[in-house]
């Protein structure tokens, strides 16, 4: 299939057009998603595309090549990503690279909306700065969860390896096997695991607010064109902000709070 | 020891009586996998089943047809039922019957395949298959695995989830547009990652489409991956 008619059917589906900062809308060769991970030839569009790959791309056409650039991808991320082994033997379970990645994608995405903000001289400001308090949020927490995917998905298979190569390779593919599910599915997974349930309200319904207004052709447009210093006068803009808030309490109380594991893996990985 | 040889199609293209002769007397051969890849082939071999001088191989199997072309369903199914009782390794793809091929029981071996095709490719499209064929045994191709998953995780999984069913191995690299390659260094390495879940009597078919004379060349390259795996296998 050529890339005119990829565009063409996207945009039969999705009568929006690609942003302009290129990284979207054109041909990608899988090479560069694979073997530029971090290092000097890794770059803003490349760490996107390949984070958005994993957390939440689906095939057109050849789903198999999308799982085969996938557990590429994973490969390195996790198969040849080894720490020195542990004097208690015990192994390593969560993949760094890929945690690290993802952080840094996460914090990326937070510098360049600033960066943005200073080259575009804020237009369109809004909408980027809402899509960061939501979306681009749940895009942080896909990766976060699918780097601890080994202690809150583990397949029965994973637990019963003894070769470390095997049991990496089963990580992959066990994580290969998440890059299939949304990231809002993925984040109802672990939120059914929390006996607190205001915290699926905080989040779900909050994101179901911001849904709403994105799908709202005139609220959009307002967020698109909302005045820095103006903001909190323009109700499209504040109210969601508000929202915002309360779903970044429902995250924040289950990855530190409520959650059987996440707090503890958070403690452990999350920053330090 | 591990049964190992080649399928008379890798050696002699059309030529199952010439791809035998070339592995008859060779040292370390004591497998073969009949070819009838292309179904016009397997008139002939049915004819000639019965005459063959076999004893040099501990095991034998047959390939049937990969696709129908110029024999229906069931004439292919005829023929076969007319050769020993030797594993059947085949296609999905020409399974369009399930009542008839169920018969075959653990004679039937699914292979798994490359991504060419449509179903048979994954652990999920396999299990599938098994489920309409319970009693059918396996053949993993790991160069089909390996195009499908570099990784050799899905390998992994098929020998994990299909294991009790193995009943050979297919060893080839295996280029993009699916042709059966001779094992490079990266194949080998990638193979190496799995041998560990083979169990050592399980044979091993090579389908790597060599001249004769780089026979024992590639005997070499496929028993080095195996040796390297056993050796990891022994110090894990």
């Amino acid at each position: 299939m050529h890339a005119r008619d990829i565009g063409n059917r996207v945009r039969s589906v999705v009568s929006k057009e690609v942003g302009r900062s290129g990284t979207f809308g054109g041909i990608v060769a899988s090479h560069e998603l694979v073997h530029y991970i971090a290092g000097t030839r890794d770059s803003n569009e490349n760490l996107t595309r390949r984070i958005l790959l994993l957390s939440e791309s689906r095939a057109l056409t050849n789903p198999l090549l999308r799982e085969r650039v996938i557990q590429n991808v994973l490969s390195r991320y996790v198969v040849h990503d080894r720490s020195v082994q542990s004097r208690r033997g015990i192994r390593q379970n969560v993949p760094h690279f890929l945690l690290n990645d993802v952080v840094r994608y996460w914090r990326t995405m937070a510098s360049d909306y600033a960066s943005k903000m200073w080259e575009r001289q804020r237009e369109g400001w809004g909408i980027r700065n809402v899509k960061l308090r939501f979306s681009r949020k749940v895009l942080f927490i896909w990766g976060l969860l699918a780097s601890f995917a080994a202690e809150l998905f583990p397949s029965p298979e994973l637990h019963q390896v003894e070769n470390d190569d095997e049991y990496y390779r089963l990580l992959s593919n066990l994580i290969r096997s998440l890059t299939d599910v949304s990231p809002l599915e993925l984040l109802a997974r672990v939120v059914l695991d929390c006996e607190d349930r205001d915290v699926g309200d905080a989040i779900f319904s909050s994101y179901d607010r911001f849904l709403g207004v994105l799908a709202n052709p005139e609220a959009r447009t307002k967020l698109e064109e909302v005045v820095f210093e103006e903001a909190l006068a323009e109700p499209a803009y504040a109210g969601l902000r508000d929202t915002s808030q309360r779903f970044r309490e429902g995250v924040t109380r289950l990855f530190f709070d409520a959650h059987p594991k996440l707090p503890g893996l958070i403690r452990q990985y999350g920053v330090f | 020891m591990r049964p190992i040889g080649f399928s008379t199609g890798a050696l002699a293209k059309g030529d199952f009586a010439r791809g035998l002769d070339l592995q008859r007397g060779a040292e370390r051969i004591d497998a073969v996998e009949l070819s009838a890849l292309r179904d016009h082939e397997l008139p002939a071999l049915a004819e000639a089943a019965a005459s063959l001088q076999l004893d040099a191989f501990a095991y034998v199997s047959l390939h049937a047809p990969s696709k129908l072309q110029n024999l229906d369903e069931e004439t292919v199914f005829g023929l076969l039922l007319r050769l020993p009782e030797w594993p059947i390794v085949v296609h999905p793809e020409i399974l369009q019957t399930p009542s008839l091929w169920q018969s075959l029981g653990r004679r039937l071996c699914i292979e798994n395949m490359d991504d060419r095709k449509t179903t048979g490719r994954t652990v999920e499209e396999l299990r599938e298959l098994f489920e309409i064929y319970p009693d059918a045994s396996f053949c993993l191709d790991l160069g089909h695995a390996r195009q499908i998953d570099p990784t050799m995780a899905s390998a992994l999984r098929m020998l994990r989830e299909f294991g009790d069913r193995l009943r050979q191995l297919h060893v080839s690299d295996v280029g993009p547009r699916g042709e059966h390659l001779p094992l490079g260094a990266t194949a080998r390495r990638s193979f190496a990652h799995v041998a560990h879940r083979v169990p050592g009597d399980c044979p091993m078919i090579i389908e790597s489409i060599i001249a004769p004379e780089a026979m024992e060349q590639e005997l070499d390259f496929v028993c080095a991956a195996l040796e390297m795996t056993l050796t990891h296998a022994a110090s894990a």
